[in-house]
């Protein structure tokens, strides 16, 4: 097999979270993109066992070349093995970039390779560019405030982001495309997995996740006590939607954690938003970038969501919900 | 001079808070509304050892010092005042009498049980024609054997309808002609204890006021505090440490209300600008401000007296007294911040500018707080 | 005995602090601190550890001199030893050196611990890097995201999920965790526990030096990324702003945008109205 010589961008195949979130399709769209700017190739990594499914999508979707390794020691995922190969093939091809979906795997996985690999990482970038220096550009969420920040790695290879799923669009697939496909063997030396796995299995009752919803109907504190919070569930059946929630209305037990919509929950692309007596913290905003269309109410018009909205209601959360219910059952039934 | 809060004020105020805003919060209003006691909340209190706020460790107690236990009643109240009320008068008038003036054995009995809560205690001196006026008990008790036999009719009792102890004050002969009172460890299942009806009251709905009937309820004499005779020495000493309660349940009523105005200014529109920006508003908030600033001052003061072990009668009083005053004055303007909301049972500011008007009332009136003051500034040699 | 370390961080009350555009800076100074609530979740997790099997906690945080705070609420809680490591040198530390510098004071401090407990993420930054690059340093078999831990001598089972799938891990150890919010509700405080909290025994306060990290070194381990610039988020779309009652609003926002409603879920609110008839 040929090396390339030229700078390459890799994408870490998450294949396990392929039916949900589709991470690593967006990131591969994006790496060929960057790819253009600094004249790389785009490097799709895949580890696992019967992998040739992943090797045909992946291809389909952008990579110019695939690193695989077809072993049924790496039937499922491991993060000690993850990152005993990754680290190994770095070291041999000085990859330029690094690009983690994150997910729970990879908001686990990517530190530890960084630290690893002695280099900087940006936690759920929003977006990705290159400076005119040529340098990868990522724009994370920063501490706490309503702001994003353009960080650099300046002189430690490889550049590593994780990227939060929704934040790229794939392109369509191709499957007239072709890459280079090369199946490396499973090295020698690898150091055995202290964790083990037990056992596993798909959580059925997760998969119902409102990441999919074309409706959402989000709540945060403003919305008073938990028996009103409760309410917004009555809205979201109406118009066949689901209840998301922001940190503090977790935090304070109205809401799952399974409903937090944001930067360390859900992030969600509904074609419409009504978001109820929610400021719009970053930590809530980050995970709102493809909501198509957003209704906020809140009693302060100066809150960040108003802004952020295509309508908004001055008004009590609570009290507009209650109408609005009432409203459209009167609609619905007229 | 320390006037900014140590670090374990801090965590004692975030820790009590954190504990109000979780458990407290969600049911404040509604257990105002209907008049319930909250026994699920209280049951979690008392693990938590809120029963047992000044009460040494060796019988259970959290042995805070009076700062930290005002603290603690301060956040309560500023959630739910009824509730603050209850552990107020517990720690306050039911406990301090047995630090003070019980005997080892009486300790050994009744203190882990008051301080894990087992024991929700009362203090019963008010009745019908005896409030400021402690002499003027009716309530007897007349010694039969080994016993006190008591009988009358105690009104205003707080925690009355819950308590499984209440320390009566009754009288027990004259001395001089003068009527001499005692104090009476009654324990609720002794026969001849009633309780009558709760109070339908204005605030603090949420406690169980209710009067007590000692009807030939029998005494074992073990069960006298202090001396037959010490009444009055008890009941002025405890009153002390009871307004340092009230004082602190005061506070926490105004800075509920005060912060609830504050969030609301905010937030209301008008003339397309949120209210907090008129001026008048901002007077409001201003003098609410500084008012509840100088209170807390007040009020720590006293309590470190107290810790010092010095006389600190006067500033209890000079904290309850400003402190209720505060309260009243503080939750009107809240009140008249939220405009017409404010007025109505949606918002929380109408629960708090009920529940404050009895701070001026309870555990002495304002009139005998500033009677005590003038009485205690005229009896000093130097000023 | 096990050694049990639980890694503790101070963030701010608030969820949104104000921006100071002079500055460039968070106003850090308008909220008091208090214990990261994923952190409240791994000392709960500890603490039960310590209420089933014999073990002792330690916990650690790295801070100004006020994070000592988090660690009297610790120690309130039933935390056994505090260590605050606090020193100007270490104040811009990102991930990447914050975990080298808490491997540096656990190897000092508790050398034979068998189980380092971390949050799954912090309130103000929710990278989520301390933990699984505090392993990394450590060498050590980590689990992230823990929802249940139970222990069979030497061996650590824990229960997580992650991305939809449940798994039941195994590691000997010492190991590392991160612990999520879904389990271990955090315990109310004591307190009698406060009170103890105060009055026995004192927080071991270490400074960089006592660590052995320079301030030459402390510079290269932070400047792996740099911030080019930090801005607002400009959220401002051209939008309709409807203000009134409820009733008002609701009757306004129905009338103007039920298409865009209808658009939304995929049939007009009409036909859903036939759909229900029907059903």
């Amino acid at each position: 097999m040929k090396k390339s010589n030229k700078k390459s961008i890799w994408v870490f195949g998450d294949y396990r979270n392929y039916y949900q979130n589709r991470v690593t399709l967006q990131l591969l769209s994006k790496a060929v993109d960057l790819a253009k700017i600094i004249k790389a190739e785009v490097c799709a990594l895949i580890f696992g066992h019967e992998i040739d499914e992943w090797i045909m999508e992946y291809t389909a979707h952008g990579a110019d070349r695939i690193l695989a390794i077809d072993d049924p020691a790496l039937k499922s995922y491991s993060t000690e093995r993850y990152l005993a190969i990754i680290e190994a093939l770095a070291k041999e091809r000085d990859p330029e970039i690094i690009l983690i979906g994150a997910t729970d795997f990879g908001r686990e996985f990517a530190p530890r390779l960084a630290k690893r690999l002695k280099t900087g990482l940006s936690a759920d970038c929003v977006g990705l560019d290159i400076t005119e220096d040529g340098l990868l550009l990522q724009l994370a969420p920063s501490f706490g405030g309503n702001m994003l920040a353009e960080i650099i790695t300046e002189r430690h290879r490889p550049q590593m982001a994780t990227v939060r799923p929704g934040t790229f669009k794939e392109i369509p697939h191709n499957y007239e495309r072709k890459a280079l496909v090369e199946r490396l063997p499973l090295m020698k030396n690898l150091p055995k997995s202290r964790v083990r796995l037990i056992e596993y299995e798909r959580s059925v009752e997760k998969e119902h996740t409102i990441e999919n919803a074309s409706v959402i109907v989000c709540g945060g504190r403003g919305m008073g006590n938990k028996e009103k919070f409760k309410r917004l569930q009555e809205l979201a059946k109406l118009l066949g939607g689901n209840v998301g929630a922001t940190r503090p209305v977790v935090y304070a037990g109205w809401a799952d954690h399974d409903a937090l919509v944001g930067q360390a929950g859900k992030h969600i692309k509904p074609k419409i938003l009504f978001s109820f007596g929610i400021s719009g913290a970053i930590q809530h905003t980050a995970g709102l970038g493809e909501a198509n269309f957003i209704v906020a109410i809140n009693k302060n018009s100066q809150a960040t969501m108003m802004k952020m909205a295509d309508v908004a209601i001055a008004a009590d959360a609570s009290d507009v919900l209650n109408s609005l219910i009432k409203e459209l059952k009167k609609r619905i039934r007229e | 001079m320390q006037f900014n809060p140590c670090m374990k004020h801090k965590l004692i105020r975030n820790s009590v808070r954190n504990f109000a805003e979780t458990e407290l919060a969600p049911v404040a209003a509604e257990i105002d509304r209907n008049a319930v006691f909250p026994l699920d909340v209280i049951g979690k209190m008392k693990n938590l050892n809120y029963f047992g706020l000044q009460v040494p460790k060796e019988f259970g107690g959290a042995a805070m010092d009076s700062i930290s236990a005002s603290i603690v009643i301060e956040e309560i109240s500023r959630i739910c005042a009824a509730v603050g009320l209850c552990i107020a008068v517990h720690n306050g008038v039911a406990i301090y009498p047995f630090l003070q003036f019980a005997n080892a054995e009486q300790k050994k009995r009744y203190l882990p049980k008051l301080a894990s809560g087992e024991f929700i205690g009362a203090f019963s001196l008010t009745e019908a024609n005896a409030g400021s006026d402690s002499a003027s008990v009716e309530t007897t008790a007349v010694k039969r054997n080994d016993e006190y036999v008591l009988n009358g009719t105690k009104i205003f009792v707080t925690n009355g309808g819950v308590c499984d102890l209440a320390l009566i004050f009754a009288l027990t002969g004259f001395e001089l002609g003068r009527p001499q009172s005692s104090v009476f460890i009654v324990e609720s299942n002794y026969p001849g204890f009633l309780r009558g009806e709760l109070e339908d009251l204005c605030g603090m709905r949420a406690n169980p006021v209710s009067s007590l009937f000692l009807e030939d309820c029998c005494v074992p004499e073990k069960n006298v505090l202090g001396k037959i005779g010490d009444g009055m020495k008890i009941g002025l000493s405890t009153l002390d440490t009871g307004r340092i309660g009230i004082a602190a349940q005061a506070l926490g009523i105004a800075q509920g209300a005060f912060e609830a105005a504050v969030k609301y200014a905010k937030e209301r529109q008008q003339f397309k600008k949120p209210i907090a920006s008129l001026q008048t508003i901002q007077n409001y908030i201003a003098d609410m401000a500084t008012e509840i600033t100088a209170a807390r001052l007040l009020l720590y003061r006293a309590c470190s007296l107290k810790d010092e072990g010095v006389s600190f009668g006067c500033e209890a009083s000079m904290a309850k007294l400003y402190c209720s005053s505060v309260a009243s004055k503080v939750t009107s303007l809240a009140v008249q911040i939220h405009g017409g909301y404010g007025y109505s049972k949606e918002y929380d500011v109408e629960r708090y500018f009920r529940d404050a008007k009895v701070t001026e009332i309870y555990e002495g009136t304002s009139e005998i707080q500033r009677l005590v003051i003038a009485r205690s500034i005229l009896s000093q040699l130097i000023l | 005995m096990l050694n049990l370390v639980v890694c503790l961080k101070q963030v701010p009350m608030v969820t949104e602090l104000p921006w100071d555009e002079k500055t460039g800076t968070l106003r850090r100074d308008l909220a008091a601190g208090m214990m990261n609530p994923a952190c409240k979740h791994a000392l709960e997790a500890a603490l039960q550890i310590k209420e089933k099997y014999f073990a002792k906690i330690t916990v650690i945080t790295m801070g100004p001199p006020a994070a000592e705070e988090v660690l009297r609420e610790a120690m309130a809680l039933g935390a056994d030893e505090a260590i605050l490591i606090c020193d100007r040198l270490l104040a811009g530390s990102d991930t990447f050196a914050t975990s080298l510098v808490l491997k540096e004071a656990i190897k000092k401090k508790c050398p034979k611990f068998d189980l380092i407990l971390c949050g799954a993420y912090t309130a103000d930054s929710e990278t989520a890097q301390v933990g699984p690059q505090l392993a990394e340093e450590l060498d050590l078999p980590a689990a992230a995201y823990v929802e249940k831990l139970e222990i069979f001598g030497r061996t650590l089972r824990l229960r997580r999920l992650v991305d939809n799938f449940r798994e039941t891990l195994e590691m000997e150890f010492p190991a590392l965790v991160t612990i999520s919010m879904e389990n271990y509700k955090p315990r109310f405080t004591k307190l009698a526990g406060l009170e103890n909290a105060f009055c026995g025994k004192g927080v071991v306060v270490l400074d960089a030096a006592a660590l052995g990290i320079k301030a030459a070194s402390m510079e290269q381990q932070c400047s792996r990324t740099k911030v080019r610039k930090v801005f607002l988020k400009k959220a401002q779309k051209e939008n309709v702003l409807i203000q009134g009652t409820a009733s008002l609003v609701v009757t306004e926002f129905l009338d103007k945008y039920q298409r865009t409603i209808s658009t939304a879920i995929g049939k007009s609110i009409e036909e859903k109205k036939l759909d229900e008839k029907e059903q």
